[in-house]
C-alpha cells in the first residue's frame, strides 16, 4: 500500500509568478525534515523554472514561518547530536538560503504572519518584504539558549543595522512589522484581508519588467556586497555592457523614445 | 588546419582557442590535447598573433580528463601514454595567454587554467581538484601551481577535499585576476589580449619569462636572468621605438624586431 505523503510545502506557478507555500498551518509552519525536504526542491525549482520571473513566498493559517520544529528536534527525528544541528544548517539550509539570496529574479516573501528563528531567516533572505501589522520578526534562539542561525548574523545588521539585531539576539524579544517597516526592514505593511491581492499585484508588475534587467540589479548587489566599492563599480559597468546590447534595452529605448510602453 | 575538438578563431594581432567538446564539458581527451598543443605551437610561430585567449565558452572550461577513457588503465599504459605531459607546450608558450573561464574549470580543466598567465573569471565559475575522490592526485601541475599561487594552505585544502572554489574566493586567494559578469567574460579577457597585443612583443615575451623564472629558480639566478634581458631589450628596434615615442609624446608602434 502506497503511503501518502504529507505536502508541507505547496508550489504553484500562475502568470510568471512561482508561489511557495509552507503549508503546516496546525504547527505554524514549523519546519521538519520533510518541510526541509520539500522547501529545498521548490526554491531549487524556482531558480531554474523560467516560467516563474518572480518568486513568493508566504505561509499557511496564522503564521509565515515559527522556525524549527523544536518537537521534532527532541524526539530526534534527525537532529540528535549537536553536530546533526550544524549540518542541516551547513547541507539543507545554506543552499536553500543562498539559492533565495542569488537567483537571479526577485523574491518577494509575503509575512501573512510571525516570522521565527529560521523563519526569521527565510523572511530576511528575500529581496522583499511586504507583511500584515500583526506579524513580526523574531530572532528566538535565546530563548532556548542558542546562538543566531541561518544566515541571519549577516542579515540583519544589513537591514536593520547592529544596534536592532544585537537587541533582538540579546533580548529574544520580537520586533513588531510596525517597527520593522519604519526600519526599512519590511517594505510595506499590508492589512490582513489584502496581502495576497497587494502581494500579487507587485509580484504581477515585477513579472512584467525586463527580465535581465531584474536580473542584473540582483547580480550586481549580489557581487557588491563581497566586494569594495572600485570593484562593484567596476563589475556594474560589464554588467551594464552586456544590457546595453540586449534586445530589453533596444525596446526600451524605442518605447521612450515613441512614448510608448515596452513590449515585455 | 581543421580541428575537431577546438575552435581556433584569429583576429589579428589577437587569437581566441576555443575548447569546443561541449556535450562532454570539454573533456580533456587526448585528441583534445593534441589539437590545443599543436594550435597552440601555430600560434606561437605566427607573428601576426601577439597574445592569445584560452576559454571553453559560456557554459563550462573544462571539467577535467576522460575518466570513462582512463578508468582501467594502467600504471605502465598511462605512462607511456604520458596524457598529463603533453601539456608541456602549453606551459612553454612564449606568447602572453589568458584563460577566460566560465563555469567549472575541475581537474586538469583548472590546471590548464593555471597554465595560463592570466585569469578572467566569470561570476559562477568554480575551481577545484577533485581528483582526490578518484583515488588519484593532480597530474598535469595542479599541485604544483596552486601552492606557488593560493600559498600552501589553500593548496592543500583544495586538493585534500576535493571541493571546489567560487570565483570570488579564487580571487581572493590570487588565482583569478577579475570576477566579471559570465556572459561578459570571453570579450572582457579578449579586451585585455587586445591591450597586451599592443605592447612591444619582445618585451612582452621577456616579462613573461621572466615571471615564470621566478616560480623556478632561486633569486640570485631570477635576478641575473632578469638583468640579462633587461640589456638584451636595449638591443631592440623596439625598444629605441618605445622610448623616443615616450619623449616625443606619442603612441609607439611595435614591430617585434
Amino acid at each position: 500500500m502506497a503511503t501518502e505523503v504529507e505536502v508541507h510545502v505547496h508550489v504553484q506557478t500562475h502568470d510568471g509568478i512561482g508561489l511557495i507555500r509552507l503549508n503546516r498551518p496546525e504547527k505554524m509552519n514549523a519546519i521538519g525534515a520533510l518541510t526541509r525536504q520539500q522547501l529545498a526542491e521548490a526554491i531549487k525549482q524556482a531558480e531554474r523554472d523560467e516560467a516563474m520571473r518572480v518568486v513568493v513566498l508566504t505561509g499557511s493559517g496564522r503564521a509565515f514561518c515559527s522556525g524549527a520544529d523544536v518537537t521534532e528536534m527532541v524526539q530526534g527525528a534527525g537532529m540528535r547530536t549537536p553536530e546533526d544541528v550544524g549540518n542541516v544548517l551547513r547541507n539543507e539550509y545554506m543552499p536553500m538560503l543562498t539559492r533565495l539570496r542569488t537567483m537571479s529574479k526577485p523574491v518577494i516573501a509575503a509575512m501573512n504572519g510571525p516570522a521565527i528563528g529560521i523563519g526569521a531567516s527565510f523572511a530576511l533572505a528575500c529581496d522583499i518584504r511586504i507583511a500584515t501589522p500583526e506579524s513580526y520578526l523574531l530572532e528566538a534562539f535565546v530563548n532556548i539558549g542558542l546562538a543566531p542561525d541561518g544566515g541571519v548574523s549577516w542579515l540583519l545588521p544589513r537591514l536593520a543595522g547592529t544596534g536592532i539585531a544585537y537587541e533582538m539576539f540579546f533580548t529574544g524579544k520580537p520586533l513588531s512589522a510596525a517597527d520593522a517597516h519604519r526600519l526599512g526592514v519590511i517594505n510595506r505593511l499590508v492589512p490582513a484581508d489584502r496581502l495576497e491581492q497587494e502581494v500579487r499585484e507587485l509580484a504581477g508588475q515585477l513579472a512584467a519588467q525586463p527580465r535581465g534587467a531584474l536580473a542584473g540589479a540582483k547580480r550586481a548587489v549580489t557581487h557588491a556586497l563581497e566586494s569594495t566599492f572600485e570593484q562593484a563599480l567596476e563589475f556594474e559597468s560589464y554588467l551594464q555592457e552586456a544590457q546595453a546590447a540586449s534586445p530589453e534595452f533596444a525596446e526600451g529605448v524605442q518605447a521612450f523614445l515613441a512614448r510608448r510602453a515596452a513590449k515585455k | 588546419m581543421a580541428y575537431e575538438h577546438i575552435l581556433v578563431e584569429i583576429e589579428t594581432p589577437i587569437a581566441t582557442v576555443t575548447l569546443n567538446r561541449p556535450k562532454v564539458l570539454n573533456a580533456l581527451s587526448p585528441d583534445l590535447i593534441h589539437e590545443l598543443t599543436s594550435a597552440l605551437a601555430d600560434l606561437d610561430a605566427d607573428e601576426s598573433v601577439r597574445a592569445v585567449v584560452l576559454t571553453g565558452g559560456q557554459k563550462v572550461f573544462a571539467a577535467g580528463a576522460d575518466i570513462g577513457d582512463m578508468a582501467d588503465r594502467s600504471a605502465v599504459d598511462q605512462l607511456s601514454r604520458d596524457q598529463t605531459g603533453r601539456w608541456a607546450p602549453l606551459a612553454g608558450f612564449s606568447k602572453p595567454l589568458i584563460a577566460a573561464v566560465n563555469g567549472y574549470a575541475l581537474g586538469g580543466g583548472c590546471e590548464v587554467a593555471l597554465m595560463c598567465d592570466m585569469i578572467v573569471a566569470g561570476e559562477t565559475a568554480r575551481f577545484g581538484q577533485p581528483e582526490i575522490n578518484l583515488g588519484i592526485i593532480p597530474g598535469a601541475g595542479g599541485t604544483q601551481r596552486w601552492p606557488r599561487s593560493a600559498g600552501k594552505y589553500a593548496a592543500m585544502e583544495v586538493m585534500l577535499t576535493g571541493a571546489p572554489v567560487t570565483a570570488q574566493r579564487a580571487c581572493e586567494l590570487g588565482i583569478v585576476n577579475k570576477v566579471v559578469p559570465a556572459e561578459m567574460t570571453i570579450t572582457i579577457a579578449k579586451r585585455l589580449a587586445r591591450q597586451i597585443a599592443e605592447k612591444p612583443p619582445l618585451a612582452a615575451r621577456m616579462a613573461k619569462e621572466a615571471v615564470l623564472k621566478a616560480f623556478e629558480a632561486p633569486l640570485a639566478e631570477g635576478l641575473a636572468s632578469e638583468r640579462k634581458s633587461f640589456y638584451f631589450l636595449f638591443a631592440t628596434e623596439d625598444q629605441k621605438e618605445g622610448m623616443h615615442a615616450f619623449l616625443e609624446k606619442r603612441k609607439g608602434v611595435f614591430k617585434g624586431r
